[in-house]
């Protein structure tokens, strides 16, 4: 990795070389991990800011390793074409050392076993971040993401702080491991899920996450959604599995969960901007796995492995998932707006004729979102609902809160389909609506060789789950030793022949059905319309009008922005109607709020004017209080 | 029995019997108006016409026009294949079936849709708006009778689910997933199977483009799922499960022809509802559905 922070500069071939083979042993070492359920530890007394280094890889830490390995290298190789040396003479050699550090930096978090050092790579793997979200600072709105990602960060990292030192000033040392027997930490994880949930975007701590991945350049945006928010993931799942839990804090995760899958959802269906709409998606599948972490959590608190460990595994391989096709969906956006120049989907259309492979690709990503079978995001849905299936059977106290999520997390995957239903068809398929549609080109191989291995590990996943179970179960040990006899659930290989059968079958029959109509005769014919004789592009529905109904529903959360003329007279002349969602959390809570305290603010800097004769008043009133409060507080 | 020949006897129901119940539906809308109206087997000529014609595809359309009915009537036929069909058991049956089942009717949903946008039509460009729209509120309805069914057996398997009567909330369960039926497969109050160019409808303006085989595809999965929802309501109500192999095959058939005559009555009584009110009806569904897990929730069970 070293040499690929090196070659990033001088010779970017080099620099691709390493950045893979680092990657690669880095899979490697997680694998071997994973496969072995052995930790792997390494203590030196070498002192790093008055700590000694320790490092360790455990289950959990490599469970994420894989993601950061396979991520880190499939987005280095597709940037090598995405972000040229000649579109992009300086940022290009800074985005790759920039993205080196950043996989060295998310690399080094999970392997530092040390408070202080965690804090050093988290704050490391931060500003690498923002470095690379704002690779081109030229455009205003990436600079504006670039500082709202930096600030929101920075929030979670001030908690992250308050979290680290006070569990070292309780400890008495910044060594971290499992220390479930001090119940005295318990209230510090609260603290730790602000913290790490910021980083995750979690509803409604997500306010930066929107606008830094619309904006960064697309792979990076593949490494942020894939990988870098799934850090703030580790974080809640490595503290909630090595601190006691205070009473209540399963029930948070999973009610935040329940809350970001379906709000991020229904947020994401008011977009019209491709990449803004995925990111969105971030929120809701980042709300899929805090479902599954939450309930595991309950499942700890109550002495429930059976379900718990389900509901866990579920939650993690939709880590996996999320990563992987997540990367993939933003790999095809990366490609769309390299082919077309924009993510307005409005202006997209009938891209699958000009690029067959990205939308081949980006329909399969689609699929794999919406949680549907064979591919993998249904495997890690079907686990997270074959664990709160079993806690409602049970009929045990997480009967309650596993009702509604259960409720909800269909609903998510129906509102998801909606909104894939809704991409797919609005760029790739129907009539071009704009000249850069008509004038796409498919992207080349660099850009489609990433996405082709991403869309193969996300099929394997599909038709083998049960090859994956050991990378689960060494994970969830990782998390609880004492779920370590836990026996992977049956049904999992009946599911994984079921998804044989059904792709072999669904190929077939298509194949089939495809030579039948070309044997009783094709004829190609203009799309009907009722009988309508000229149907033009523009007659065809937009983003705004598929997603209509169920932003309506939701209306009173999403508040979209309507600004419409309409159609008067007998022969009206102007008709037009535009709707924007906009960032409700940011716009009507966090807006308002920051412009009161700096209202507040500018009120006190009057104080301040620069006259030495006020500040030596202002010091005597301090002397004065000071002394009041000294003779009356000590009589 | 063999479980090599349950399967085909099993393979040999879904996809013979099927196109047979929308026709039991005409039959009894015919004799409610006091037609004479089309023959019980009007689809099975109509799918074997449908099969020789030459097809018309829009310039616009991509190969997942026609790849879109193909994996969605391969996805119904797998649905209905995991439920178990009264004496015969399911042959894949495995804990969490049931889920899949839910989310390969969702997986037809998404081609059916995804076939819809292919043409650029603005009609059919609605009309899947429509349906992926309302589906959210059915999905949330059949989950929770999923839930109550769950509930009342403590078991995830559509085997174990179905076997037993649906105890006290039976009646409640029932109608819930009747109306979830009604709406599913498009037919009156909230869809009209019978008009092709209404601004009003959700499933027929989906398939306005298809032509040929793939319009055969598309109709004879739709009279799969047709028959899957009764077959589920049935089921999920009666305690067909217990019964001896003889008795079962029998009230089974019974409960779907009792089905078939419900939808035939419901569509000659009632009228269309306004568009606005598609969702409040779902809602009531579902309501009805949460009424009965409440019922079973509190009733016991195993």
């Amino acid at each position: 990795m070293a040499v690929s922070l090196w070659g990033a500069l001088r010779a970017p071939r080099w620099w691709l070389g390493a950045l893979v083979g680092g990657c690669l042993a880095a899979l490697g070492a997680g694998a071997w991990v994973l496969a072995t359920c052995e930790a792997w530890e390494w203590r030196s007394g070498w002192l790093v800011g008055g700590g000694g280094v320790h490092l360790r890889l455990d289950g959990l830490s490599a469970f994420f390793m894989v993601l950061v390995a396979v991520i880190g290298g499939a987005g280095g190789a597709y940037s090598r074409e995405y972000w040229t040396d000649r579109a992009h003479c300086v940022s290009a050699a800074l985005g790759r050392w920039w993205w080196s550090a950043l996989v060295c930096c998310l690399g080094l978090l999970l392997l530092c076993s040390n408070g202080l050092h965690f804090l050093i790579a988290w704050e490391g793997f931060a500003v690498c971040a923002y470095f690379l979200i704002t690779l081109d600072p030229r455009r205003a709105e990436v600079r504006a993401a670039g500082w709202l990602y930096l600030g929101a960060s920075h929030a979670g990292t001030l908690a992250l702080f308050g979290f680290f030192s006070m569990l070292a000033a309780r400890t008495g040392g910044w060594d971290l491991g499992p220390m479930r027997e001090c119940g005295e930490l318990a209230p510090l994880f609260w603290l730790a899920l602000f913290g790490f949930g910021v980083k995750a975007g979690i509803f409604p701590l997500h306010i930066w996450l929107p606008s830094a991945h619309a904006n960064a350049p697309s792979h990076v945006s593949a490494i942020l959604s894939g990988v870098a928010i799934k850090m703030g993931v580790y974080g809640i799942v490595r503290f909630s599995g090595w601190l006691p839990l205070p009473v209540g804090a399963g029930w948070a995760v999973a009610a935040l969960g329940a809350v970001s899958a379906v709000l991020g959802v229904v947020f994401a269906l008011g977009q019209h901007d491709m990449k803004r709409l995925l990111a969105y998606h971030s929120v809701e599948n980042i709300g899929i796995i805090l479902m599954g972490v939450g309930f595991a959590m309950v499942a700890a608190e109550h002495g429930a492995p059976a379900w718990g460990a389900l509901a866990l595994a579920g939650g993690l391989l939709h880590v996996w998932n999320h990563g992987l096709f997540k990367a993939l969906l933003f790999f095809g956006a990366g490609s769309v707006l390299h082919a077309t120049g924009t993510r307005e989907m409005s202006r997209l259309g009938g891209l699958w004729r000009a690029m067959p492979w990205t939308s081949a690709l980006f329909a399969l990503g689609a699929v794999a979102i919406a949680g549907l079978p064979p591919l993998n995001g249904f495997v890690s849905e079907w686990l997270v609902f074959l664990g709160m299936f079993d806690a409602v059977n049970q009929r045990g106290v997480a009967l309650v809160a596993a009702i509604p999520a259960i409720v909800l997390l269909a609903m998510t995957g129906a509102l998801a389909l909606a909104c894939f239903v809704k991409v797919c068809g609005v760029v790739f398929l129907g009539a071009p609506r704009s000249p850069e549609a008509v004038g796409a080109h498919e992207c080349g191989p660099w850009m489609r060789g990433p996405m082709l291995v991403l869309a193969a590990c996300c099929v394997a996943i599909g038709l083998a789950p049960v090859a994956f179970w050991p990378a689960m179960r060494g994970a969830v040990i990782a998390w609880r030793g004492a779920w370590a006899n836990v026996p992977a659930p049956e049904s999992l290989t009946a599911l994984g022949f079921c998804h044989v059968a059904l792709a072999a079958l669904a190929a077939a029959s298509a194949a089939w059905l495809w030579r039948r109509a070309h044997r009783v005769g094709w004829m190609p014919g203009v799309t009907w319309d009722c009988g309508y004789a000229a149907p033009t592009a523009r007659m065809q529905y937009t983003a705004g009008s598929f997603a209509g109904i169920i932003t309506e529903w939701f209306g009173w959360i999403l508040r979209p922005e309507i600004d419409a003329a309409a159609a008067d007279g007998v022969f009206p002349r102007h008709a037009r109607r535009e709707a924007h969602t906009p960032e409700t959390v940011l716009e009507k809570v966090v807006e308002p709020v920051a412009r009161m305290v700096m209202w507040v603010s500018g009120l006190i800097r009057g104080l301040q004017h620069g006259r030495v004769q006020a500040y030596l008043f202002y010091v005597m009133i301090g002397l004065a209080a000071g002394a009041i409060m000294a003779v009356a507080w000590n009589p | 029995m063999n479980p090599a020949l349950e399967f085909v006897v099993r393979l040999v129901v879904w996809l013979l019997l099927a196109p047979l119940l929308p026709g039991i539906i005409n039959r009894v809308k015919a004799w409610v108006a006091g037609r004479r109206g089309p023959p019980v087997l009007q689809l099975y000529y109509d799918l074997a016409r449908l099969w020789r014609k030459g097809v018309v595809v829009s310039t616009l359309a991509s190969p997942g026009f026609i790849a879109g009915p193909a994996v969605a009537w391969v996805a119904i036929l797998g649905a209905a294949l995991l439920l178990p069909l009264g004496p015969l058991g399911a042959s894949p049956s495995f804990r969490g079936d049931v889920i899949l089942l839910v989310y390969l009717l969702a997986l037809a949903r998404f081609c059916t849709a995804w076939a819809a946008m292919e043409t650029g039509s603005a009609f059919e460009g609605m009309g899947a708006a429509r349906e992926v729209s309302y589906a959210v509120l059915a999905e949330a309805a059949i989950i929770t009778a999923v839930l109550t069914l769950s509930l009342q057996s403590g078991s995830v398997s559509l085997c174990a689910m179905l076997a037993p009567a649906a105890g006290p909330g039976a009646a409640l369960l029932a109608v819930g997933l009747f109306t979830v039926l009604l709406a599913e497969n498009c037919r009156v109050p909230f869809d009209d199977p019978n008009t092709h160019l209404e601004l009003t409808m959700i499933h027929e303006v989906m398939v306005l483009d298809h032509s040929g085989p793939p319009l055969a595809a598309v109709l004879h999965g739709a009279a799969m799922k047709l028959l899957l929802f009764s077959v589920l309501l049935v089921q999920a109500v009666l305690p067909v499960g217990k019964l001896p192999a003889p008795a079962a095959a029998g009230v089974l058939a019974a409960g779907v022809l009792a089905v078939g005559v419900a939808i035939g009555l419901v569509e000659s009584l009632l009228a269309r509802y306004a568009f606005r009110r598609v969702p409040l009806l779902l809602t009531t569904g579902f309501l009805l559905c949460v009424f009965a897990l409440l019922i079973s929730w509190d009733g016991g069970g195993a």
